[in-house]
């Protein structure tokens, strides 16, 4: 039951291309806007260049808030009365919650890759090529804390425009987050508080993992970077969890 | 004398429920009592608000009830549910709009393990013509229709629908019924929540009148018919008098309402009546009318406290 619905969800999505425009095609273009500024894109940085740092970045961001956007539906959707109708079948409604992490992960995955292969093509460089891999992989999975920020923004405002409104404030995460461009001082202080802050740095450790601390955007130690993910991820479910108690006892 | 031992097809015990919020609370249904045997018809009749949409939440397993409990061929709601024994129609939404009739048919039925059932359910429903239409394009009859094909999946024992023609033209609604009425009555329980009275006379055995969270009166839909049957008349007379003098024409003539020269009238047979105060009593703009639902209610409630 579950793959015949993992199915029509794609043949939803991929048709009302509209919702993932964002998702799919604002990251790769932001890549190809910053990431080819002769100025400073192919200098070297950590173990790679400035372009492989950008493009972990605007992976991240693409994975980020494809995932809001699709989970985010499962808010929508049961407070539209398909969980109702999905409540009168056999199916568990944590299978529909599963598919759904499927397909997000999923579309998450495709963003992030076309990100990833734009990259490569256009000069994106690392010494250590598992390093292409592991910055991939830290890019997905740590996207899926996003998952439960876009479930509980939909639990709360019970409207598609509330996806719309927390895709945006997902651009302002990403800005705090030190995500889009590099911080300094006082902005950066506060900025590893952010919920973006975490999942970033984490994906962009291996590439800058031996940098000497002091240096320019030389990478914190790894334990802070990881707890803001942990703490945001805890957050987040929290969120995720109350809101939905919510909206049910009101339904 | 045989003893025959029958599942009730719905049985609900001082089903109550009370939503609270974080100053008042709502009892929404007050202690509910029935028993529905296999293969009825019933119409639940009621106004808005009379918690007719709650008890069926209730009896689906979609709402917990806060006392008193319900069962469905003697199981508990939710392995009614998803045995596939029991399905429903429900009121508001319930379909998302960017997916096509097919692959709402698709999804759910792969959800229930029927999709061997697809294209009969489909075809018989009416369908098959609008299969690659988007939900959100459809009219509401036809989203009405789809919601029927999905509750009719499971091939379920109890159909359960929740105002299942609530914002269609007449010509739909008459269209669903038909359709209802062909596909979804042999031997299967049907019970559908209506504020027509005129559904429950033409589809139900038997109506349960609800009002306020409470079962104002239940029994065959014939008596219950006659119980707010009798109608009024209004017309205009030429002068008072005439209108006085009419409303000696039988023991049953009482006046409701007077205005002027013009009166209102409750009585038993109203053909005659008419008749006569366009003859000999000389009255003009005559108007007959049945009495509202509404007006059952009021009567009905105030009978019952």
């Amino acid at each position: 039951m579950m793959t015949t619905y993992i199915r029509v969800e794609f043949a939803r999505h991929f048709r009302d291309g509209y919702n993932l425009i964002f998702a799919l095609l604002l990251p790769a273009a932001m890549y190809i806007l910053f990431g080819n500024i002769p100025s400073y894109t192919a200098f070297d940085l950590g173990a790679g260049n400035v372009k492989f740092y950008l493009m972990i970045s605007m992976a991240a961001y693409g994975a980020a808030v494809s995932t809001v956007a699709i989970a985010g539906t499962v808010a929508t959707e049961t407070m539209q009365g398909w969980g109702r109708q999905i409540a009168l079948t056999k199916m568990p409604p944590a299978v529909f919650v599963g598919s759904k992490m499927i397909v997000a992960a999923t579309v998450a995955g495709i963003s992030a890759a076309i990100v990833f292969a734009l990259g490569a093509a256009t000069g994106a460089k690392v010494n250590e090529p598992w390093i292409w891999g592991a910055s991939y992989l830290i890019v997905l999975l740590g996207a899926m804390i996003f998952a439960c920020y876009g479930i509980g923004v939909g639990m709360v405002f019970k409207s598609e425009s509330a996806l719309g409104l927390a895709s945006g404030l997902m651009v302002f995460f990403a800005f705090f987050g030190n995500v889009f461009m590099p911080l300094e001082g006082g902005m950066l202080d506060a900025a590893r508080f952010t919920p973006m802050f975490g999942y970033v740095a984490l994906a962009r450790y291996p590439l800058l993992k031996d940098m000497p601390s002091g240096v320019e955007m030389a990478p914190d130690p790894l334990w802070m970077p990881t707890a803001n993910l942990v703490a945001w991820a805890i957050i987040f479910a929290l969120f995720a969890v109350v809101a939905t108690r919510k909206a049910k006892a009101r339904q | 004398m045989q003893t025959l031992i029958k599942t009730e097809a719905v049985s609900l015990t001082g089903l109550t429920k009370t939503f609270s919020t974080s100053r008042t609370k709502v009892q929404a249904v007050k202690g509910i009592d029935l028993q529905i045997p296999t293969g009825q018809i019933v119409a639940f009749l009621g106004p808005n608000g009379a918690g007719k949409t709650t008890t069926i939440d209730m009896i689906l397993g979609l709402t917990q009830p806060t006392a008193g409990a319900a069962k469905i061929l003697g199981l508990d709601p939710p392995q009614a549910v998803s045995s596939g024994r029991v399905s429903a129609v429900l009121q508001t939404g319930g379909l998302l709009r960017d997916m096509t009739v097919k692959e709402t048919v698709t999804v759910i039925a792969s959800m229930h393990g029927k999709s061997d059932r697809i294209n009969a359910v489909m075809e018989r429903t009416g369908l098959t013509r609008i299969a690659k239409r988007r939900v959100g394009k459809c009219s509401g009859g036809e989203q009405q229709r789809i919601k029927f094909a999905l509750a009719l999946l499971p091939d379920p024992d109890v159909l359960i629908l929740d105002e299942p023609t609530a914002g269609m033209d007449v010509m739909a609604r008459r269209e669903f019924w038909s359709t209802m009425r062909s596909e979804a009555t042999q031997g299967r329980t049907v019970i559908f929540a209506t504020h027509y009275l005129e559904e429950a006379q033409n589809f139900a055995e038997r109506t349960i009148l609800m009002s306020q969270g409470k079962i104002v009166a239940d029994g065959a839909t014939a008596e219950l018919r006659q119980l707010i049957s009798g109608r009024t008349l209004s017309a205009t007379f030429t002068s008072e008098d005439q209108g006085e003098q009419a409303a000696t024409f039988d023991q049953s003539v009482q006046i409701t309402e007077r205005n002027g020269s013009r009166f209102a009238f409750q009585c038993q047979n109203s053909d005659r009546f008419a008749a006569a105060l366009l003859g000999e009593y000389q009255a003009y703009d005559l108007e007959i009318s049945s009495p509202s639902l509404e007006d059952a209610f009021i009567q009905l409630t105030k009978d019952a406290s």
